[in-house]
């Protein structure tokens, strides 16, 4: 009965391919809301743009491109000035999910794992049925149009028309065009107008152009000449990686034994590194093996205190073998590594000291940039910005936040712009750590007495080869410690200085309001004083404002100081 | 009689022109340090009971000689600086022009808005009101010199002649209500005086009694009446009186605080015009009643007046009347035997005596047996 029933079971039973399982899950990549779902679109689009210009050393030129064709019908286009793809990696880049120059490295990276630009191939494709007209050149004689579709069941690329044209100009770039179906667009903020404005600001150095449905066209330009250096490829950190992580690394490495794969594809593991590696492994098994629960706490205390060669002595003989037994695991073909051995190694690197990992892999905006962001697409009055060195949470992933603010000017109400690795966060504020820090702050202290009314911008930017997000819709980051506080540090840090700004603000409009309470009864003094000295007012009036002007210059020149 | 006109002390002072330098003068101060960079300014002596002091050489209350600075360059007080300024060029036209204005005409005349605002230089008559005394105190000049008269209030009777502008007069001529004092007497010339003593008569009913019964001619006195507490004319006049005129002044009030007040006032001057006690102070006046002692004296038990408030020695106690005669007993010019003896027997009785209140004994009473046998008597209080 029991067989039979499996038999049934089993006959609708499929391999499903990636592609097959994201046409399912659609949500788990942004397309969720009619509203979001085109802000996603756009973001895949822009981000691939973005990305390729930056590698390449071009400074953007982003147009998107919004035609309303019916009811919840849309054309985007994207284009760009970047690098252009090149005629063979077309499909790959379009069709294929999970493949990309990124997915498989250690790199702080706008997007991740490589299925963006391909899931908003395939999102057009179910809703409207149509083909991504993608139109490319590397600059070179010709230029590529070519129609792309996915292969859902073999997670696959198809260019379904291609065609070739001359490039007498020399026009570099990439060209998407793309019928989508059940989106909407509006302009919320959680519209594209928003995300785009949001990716102007965090990127200066992007000329970003956005043409609404009604043709109004809106103009984020260049705040920078600076194109940011590519992030560099950071190994990671022995406190950063879980079993699964080791275990799929070490079935890839070309490192020849385990030690080696240690030593060459993690930072901070040394030769000596490996040798404590093994004693502690040792002496987790050993550990293990105790019956009594009492002193097997008490052994693991005193491991955790460093005592690991007093354990591996204490288990007289059977300890040296073990630790024979553990040494020859570092010999071995990292492949032949087993995911019990590798659970043990990640099961030791938790007791083991490491240096913090290296950070140089890291790449904020920088402050300069936040601030010619800010400053040139929300004009506000005032605008400081602060770049934290380099942190780390759960003990071995680095980490850095960037926090800026700006306040007055053209700014209505307050809003906080929320960041991963320059990315806008539209979504899930509400989950937010960069929300729950920025309202944990006390602005009162900073001279914002109505936090609600402040026309005040937060801006934050969580930057870390891994952002540890809340989902995978990759909207909210979760609230890890350290991050919490380091954004907290920083938001104090530049309130402080909004602090003096406003202060001596008011300092300013004080004197200007104490020079115009003199000045209106020069006028009236004169008068009579020429009365009384017989002087013609004329003549006495200079006497006064030159006065004034002396009085007030002085203190000006102190308070321009205190602003530098 | 005893009581006789004496040699005159000082001689009539005012001389326009004076005024108008001393207001000059702080135009050009002003001009002077704007001209050189300083931050000008008008030292202007504090007012109040803590810039006050009793002189014992004078018999007066004295200004002392804390001054608050007026700078222009201050915005708390620029205001005042340019309103202070402004007065002192308004006044120095009104004296050039030989004119009179009241404080409230000195007012209008120089309220308006400053340039290009919808500030007004003067917001209401309490501040052009301060600014002229401010300048009295300034310059050590009076207001009435300075052409800024007060409202009109007292008026005598009595044989002398006064010359005012172009009219001339004999004040036992003008009709029983007698002549009505000017809120400026700085102008006056007394031409003929053929009294030997003035009488300084609170209540304007006692006043019109005395003349009524006679009293200034049968006695040879002038009546001064000054309906409540002495109008600065009225000071004025008696301090020119005495001092010029060399004619005796004596004082009759009612018997209670506010009566010694007033004769206090006329005599030592008062905290807010100490600086001008010099002009308006008659330290050698003398009082001839109401005192405690007419009550028993003149059997007057029956028509005396309960104090006001709560005596000393009850529980919530001193207040009303009884705190104003404990006050007055610690007045300098009242730490005298006479005095200290009066005011004590007050609150001891915790009676007050009216002037009319001798009217119970009969109209002509105060007229024909009280003052004249008081003052032939010398019966008088210090």
């Amino acid at each position: 009965m029991a067989k039979s029933e499996a038999k049934e079971l089993f006959k609708e039973f499929k391999i499903q391919s990636v592609s097959e399982f994201f046409r399912r899950n659609a949500a788990m990549l942004g397309y969720t809301g009619k509203v979001r779902s085109f802000t996603t679109l756009i973001h895949e689009a822009v981000t691939n743009a973005l990305d390729a210009c930056e590698e390449a050393g071009i400074l953007p030129y982003v147009k998107v491109e919004i035609e309303e064709l019916g009811k919840e019908h849309y054309k985007l286009i994207v284009e760009d000035n970047g690098p252009g793809i090149p005629e063979k990696f077309i499909s790959h880049v379009f069709g294929k999910m999970l493949a990309g120059t990124k997915a498989h490295r250690n790199i702080q990276s706008r997007g991740q794992q490589g299925i963006g630009i391909s899931g908003a191939v395939m999102f057009a494709q179910m809703t409207s049925g149509k083909a991504t007209r993608v139109i490319t050149s590397t600059g070179g004689d010709e230029i590529i149009e070519a129609w792309v579709m996915i292969d859902v069941e073999k997670n696959e690329g198809k260019v379904v028309k291609k065609i070739k044209h001359p490039n007498p100009t020399g026009w570099r770039g990439t060209r998407i065009e793309m019928e989508v179906k059940d989106v909407r667009y509006i302009r919320s903020k959680q519209g594209p107008y928003w995300y785009l404005k949001l990716t102007a600001i965090a990127n200066p150095h992007a000329h970003i152009e956005l043409i609404e449905p009604d043709g109004k066209l809106i103009v984020f330009p260049r705040g920078s000449e600076e194109i940011p250096k590519p992030p560099e490829e950071m190994k990671p950190h022995p406190r950063g990686v879980i079993t699964d992580d080791l275990f799929r690394m070490a079935k890839k490495t070309r490192r020849s034994t385990v030690k080696r794969f240690l030593v060459g594809e993690f930072s901070r593991i040394s030769s000596q590194k490996v040798s404590e590696i093994v004693k502690y492994v040792a002496a987790l098994r050993l550990i293990n093996g105790v019956e009594e629960e009492q002193k097997k706490k008490q052994l693991y205390e005193r491991l955790a205190n460093g005592e690991v060669d007093i354990i591996l002595k204490s288990f007289g003989k059977r300890g040296k073998q073990t630790l024979r037994q553990v040494e020859k695991i570092m010999e071995k073909e990292p492949s032949k590594l087993t995911w019990h051995e590798a659970e043990e190694i990640i099961e030791a690197f938790k007791y083991i000291k490491f240096l913090a990992p290296p950070t140089s892999g890291l790449r904020p905006i920088g402050e300069e940039n936040i601030e010619k962001g800010l400053t040139n697409i929300l004009n506000p009055e005032f605008v400081t910005s602060l770049t934290r060195s380099p942190k780390v949470y759960r003990g071995g992933i680095p980490f850095q936040v960037e926090v800026a603010l700006a306040f007055g000017g053209s700014l209505s109400g307050f809003d906080i712009l929320r960041y991963a690795n320059r990315v806008p966060l539209l979504f899930d504020a509400g989950s937010c750590v960069t929300t729950s820090a920025v309202r944990s702050v006390d602005w009162k202290r900073y001279k914002v007495d109505n936090l609600e009314d402040a026309p005040m911008v937060v801006f934050v930017n969580v930057i870390s080869v891994h952002v540890p997000y809340t989902s995978t819709g990759k909207q909210s980051i979760a609230s890890e410690e350290e991050i919490y506080e380091e954004i907290r540090l920083a938001l104090m840090e530049i309130g402080r200085r909004l602090k003096k700004y406003l202060s001596g603000k008011h300092r300013k409009l004080h004197q200007v309001k104490r020079r115009r309470t003199l000045e209106k009864y020069v006028d009236e003094v004169a008068e009579a004083l020429s009365i009384l000295t017989e002087k013609p007012k004329e003549e006495i009036k200079p006497y006064f404002l030159g006065l004034i002007e002396k009085k007030f210059e002085a203190p000006e020149v102190e308070a321009a100081e205190g602003e530098a | 009689m005893t009581i006789k006109r004496e040699k005159p002390r000082e001689k009539f002072g005012y001389d326009p022109q004076k005024v108008i330098k001393k207001l000059e003068g702080i135009g050009y101060q002003i001009l002077e340090a704007v001209k050189q960079g300083k931050n000008p300014h008008i030292d202007v002596p504090m007012r109040g009971i803590s810039n006050v002091y009793y002189d014992e050489a004078t018999k007066t209350i004295q200004m002392g000689d804390k001054i608050s600075r007026r700078y222009f360059l201050h915005v708390a007080h620029a205001k005042k600086f340019m309103q202070t300024v402004l007065i002192a060029a308004y006044i120095k036209r009104l004296v050039g022009e030989m004119k009179h204005a009241s404080l409230r005409e000195a007012y209008y005349a120089n309220k308006h808005s400053v340039g290009g605002t919808k500030e007004n230089t003067f917001e209401d008559q309490i501040e052009s009101n301060a600014i002229i005394e401010d300048l009295e105190r300034t310059l050590g000049v009076l207001r009435e010199e300075m052409h800024i008269t007060a409202d009109r209030r007292g008026y005598i009777y009595g044989d002398i002649t006064i010359k005012d502008g172009e009219d001339e007069f004999n004040t036992s001529k003008l009709g029983m209500g007698g002549w009505a004092v000017p809120g400026t007497v700085e102008h006056l010339k007394f031409t003929q005086i053929n009294v030997d003593y003035a009488l300084v008569v609170e209540t304007a009913a006692m006043a019109d009694r005395l003349i009524e019964e006679k009293f200034p001619k049968k006695e040879n006195a002038l009546i001064i009446a000054t309906q409540g507490q002495a109008s600065r004319g009225v000071r004025r006049l008696i301090h020119r009186l005495h001092y010029e005129e060399g004619l005796p002044i004596i004082v009759f009030t009612d018997g209670d605080p506010y009566g010694w007040y007033i004769y206090s006032t006329i005599k030592q001057g008062s905290i807010n015009l100490a600086y001008l006690s010099d002009k308006l102070a008659t330290p050698e006046a003398k009082f001839v009643g109401m005192t405690m002692d007419d009550i028993e004296r003149y059997g007057l038990q029956r028509v005396t007046e309960k104090l006001k408030g709560i005596p000393p020695n009850k529980k919530g106690g001193p207040t009303g009347d009884y705190k104003r005669i404990l006050e007055e007993m610690e007045y300098p010019w009242f730490k005298n035997r006479e005095w200290q003896r009066q005011l004590k027997m007050a609150i001891k009785l915790g009676v007050r005596i009216e002037q009319q209140a001798l009217a119970h004994k009969s109209l002509e009473f105060v007229a024909k047996k009280y003052l004249p046998e008081k003052i032939a008597n010398e019966e008088l209080l210090p």
